[in-house]
Parts: structure tokens; sequence; C-alpha cells
């Protein structure tokens, strides 16, 4: 197999006595579309500056292409495009300038392909972008990422704040960048449902730790949503292994677990209960019952 | 032909595109020897990855309901009997099932579940398995 785009092993960083990454260890394999969730102030923001070497690891190991990010800026940062959440652009200037003046960074720059996403963002050339809408900035932040083909997308919270139609032109961007020569996308977001349409594999990030890493697949085939229902009230929450959260009360409560999916008998013989209800755990559950309280990283790659 | 997926609900979507191109067959929307969408397109239309296309359309063929041809596409293939009058009757009778149980102000996620377990109830007093078996 190829080698991970982005290898990160044993990432830690402390903001005095805030953990913000606390030994963060994750492979993005290559060709893949790899989604970041957490609430905000997981650390989500500052795992992308470490692999965009604005950062450097205090402990801990990040790889980009195989080179540190810290040490060799100029090769790494050739091959990533990049969007954050609130592009920086500079308002004085026309968009035309602005495209000129990126392009001047990038010797891989595709003028054609420049031009036809100009075209189909609707984005005028001689429009200053101090007078453009919020959308329209995301769409030159967009642009502006891709012109030189990376081998590698990274998006932070990219769709955050912007309209149904915006972040479908984010979206179509991630799945063309993929299906186009298998490049990489990384991008981080706490729309799930994006994550889930668009990803292949995920992470997710909690008071910066990492509760889940894997592909979308096997985290999706591995969470159960069980209800089950007693034979008599209960003053405290069934035990059932691979529990990540337990609600209820009385006689009826939902687990959601991780596990191979438990057999039907296992749990109902055992505790004297009935299944009334079992089925796959949708992504907003298992988010859901991850960032509930805090958890030992499981790892399912 | 239109396909939709919902990424919100617990079914994976390349179960869920399987599901709805088994019923776009089924009840000749798309007709045996007629090309489906390539992946990169059908992954644009849906805004989905590209490699649930491929999955789903790897299991078709796997199932003998399409064949790929390397570097033409996907086409449906001529021995698919199209099961179109049954299912449109079929569809008629969930129509107005589903139109009585949202009378009755259940979500979504209620309905599909009731159907799951009603199918699965019969599954198991059935001697053998066959979805999940």
């Amino acid at each position: 197999m190829h080698e991970p785009v982005i290898s990160i092993s044993n990432l830690t960083r402390r903001f005095g006595a805030k953990t913000a990454l606390n030994e963060v260890t994750l492979n993005v394999p290559a060709g893949s579309v790899f989604g970041l969730v957490g609430e905000n102030g997981a650390g989500k923001s500052t795992l992308i500056k470490h692999i965009l070497g604005l950062w450097r690891a205090e402990s801990g190991k990040v790889r980009v292409f195989n080179l540190d990010p810290v040490a060799d800026p100029v090769s790494v940062l050739g091959r990533i495009g990049y969007l954050s959440e609130q592009p920086d652009l500079p308002d004085w200037m026309r968009v035309h300038e602005f495209l000129r003046y990126t392009q001047a960074f990038y010797p891989k720059w595709d003028a054609n392909y420049v031009e036809e996403l100009r075209q189909q963002f609707a984005l005028d050339p001689n429009a200053r972008i101090r007078v453009l809408s919020k959308g329209q900035r995301a769409k030159l932040g967009l642009l502006a990422a891709q012109a030189h083909r990376p081998d590698l997308l990274l998006l932070d919270e990219p769709s955050s704040g912007l309209d149904p139609i915006v972040r479908n032109d984010i979206l179509t961007a991630v799945i063309r960048t993929v299906t186009d020569e298998g490049r990489t996308v990384f991008f981080s977001s706490h729309l799930l449902e994006e994550i889930e349409r668009v990803s292949d594999h995920i992470a997710m990030l909690h008071r910066g730790k990492l509760v889940l890493c894997g592909a979308l697949d096997d985290v999706k085939a591995h969470h159960r949503r069980i209800t089950l229902r007693f034979d008599k009230p209960r003053s405290e929450a069934p035990r059932v292994s691979g529990t990540v959260m337990v609600t209820g009360a009385g006689r009826n409560w939902t687990v959601i677990c991780n596990s191979s999916v438990p057999t039907r008998q296992a749990i109902a013989v055992d505790r004297d209960a009935e299944i009334v209800d079992e089925g796959a755990a949708s992504l907003n559950e298992i988010f859901i019952a991850y960032a509930g309280e805090p958890l030992p990283a499981t790892s399912m790659a | 032909m239109t396909i939709r997926v919902n990424p919100a609900s617990g079914v994976p979507l390349y179960l869920q595109l399987i599901e709805q191109l088994k019923l776009a067959i089924e009840t000749g929307a798309i007709r045996a020897g007629e090309q489906l969408p390539s992946i990169r397109e059908m992954a644009e239309e849906l805004l989905i990855n590209p490699n649930t296309v491929v999955r789903a359309y790897r299991d078709l063929e796997t199932e003998g309901i399409i064949a790929l041809r390397h570097g033409a596409g996907a086409f449906v293939c001529a021995s698919v009997v199209p099961r179109a009058k049954l299912m449109n009757k079929a569809q008629a009778v969930v129509q107005s099932a589903m139109d009585q149980l949202a009378s009755l102000d259940l979500t979504e996620d209620e309905i599909r579940r009731l159907v799951e377990n009603e199918l699965g109830g019969r599954r198991s007093r059935k001697p053998v398995r066959k979805k999940y078996a």
C-alpha cells in the first residue's frame, strides 16, 4: 500500500494548563477523504496548524508527505491547498489581482483551471474583495486553494456559516479532488451529515484526545444502538460490554455500544431483559455518545 | 431516474445506493442494456464519496445485476427481468401505508425501525436467515 500522506504520532500540545492535544496518533491514507469531527475547542484547528507546520510539535511527531512541515515548509506547503474557516484575503485587492498574486507562490498553478472555476463560481474578476459576500469569499478561497491541483486539500471548517449552495460547491470540490488522480482531502467539520456524505475515514477529537479513528464503514458497522426493556425497574444503568453511553431509567434503557454485533440472546438472558429495538447507530448518535464523557481511545485501524 | 441518499440515517450510503438502483431497475426506470452514470458523475450528483459509488457498483456486479466494462462504464445486464408491474403495484401499497403512518406523526426513523423490526421478526421465524447469514 501507499504510505500515508499525513502521519502523526503521539502529538501533544499544551497551552498553559490546558492540554489542547493529548497523545494524538493518526494516519491519513493517500487518496482518502479524511473527516475530522469534534465540538468547538476539541483541538481540530490546533491539529491542522501542526499539519501545516505553523506550530512545532511539542512532543511527538508530525510528517506530511514523509517530510517535517516545520523543517521543510516550502516542499510541504507547495503540495497543500488550504482553506480556513475565515479565509484571510486582502480586502483592498481585486479578484484578478489576488489570483495573480497568489499564482506567484505556486509553480504548478493551472490558469485554465482557475478560469474554469472562476466562471463556475460566478466571481467577477474586477470586484474588490472588500465587497464580496461571505459565500463569495469562501469560493475565492476555495479557488485559490485548488488552483495548483494540490496533492493534499486541507479544509478547516470550510462550510461553517455558509449557505447550502456554497456548501455544495465545497463538497463538489472535495469529490473532484479525490476522483482526480487520487489526491487526498483532510477536512474538519462539525456538520456530521457532510462528513458522512463524503468521507471514507473519520477521526473524532474530544478534549484533545482522539476517541475514535478508522474507516467510516468500520466505525458505523461496529457501533450499535440497543434498547432494552427489563423485567424489573433498575436504579443503576445496565452493564453491556463495549458500552459507550447508556441513557434511560426504570425498565427502559438505551445503550450505544462499540463491539462486534452482540447476539440478542446473550444480552437478553444475562440481563433479564428483552431487546425491544436494535440497529446501527447513526454517526450523530456515536458522536454524542463519545462527547458525553471522557473515554479511553478506541482504534479500529 | 431520481436517486436520493440520506446520510443521517443509520443505513450505510452504499447500501442506500444499491437499494435505490435496484428499485430503479425493477420498476423499469433504468432498462436492461442501459448505461449507469459514471462513478464520478454519480458521486458529484449525490455529493458522496466516489468509493461509495464504486462499492455499490461492485456489489451490484457480484449480484449479476450490472456489468462493469473496463473503460466503458456500468451497464444493466440483459438477464435482469424487470418486475416492473409487480413493483409498481407494491409501491402503491407502500405509499398508502406510509401516508397512514405519517398521519400518526411518526418520524422517518421510527417508521424505518418498525419496518426493519417487522422484517427481522419474519426472518427469524424462517429457518434460513437470508440477509445476515
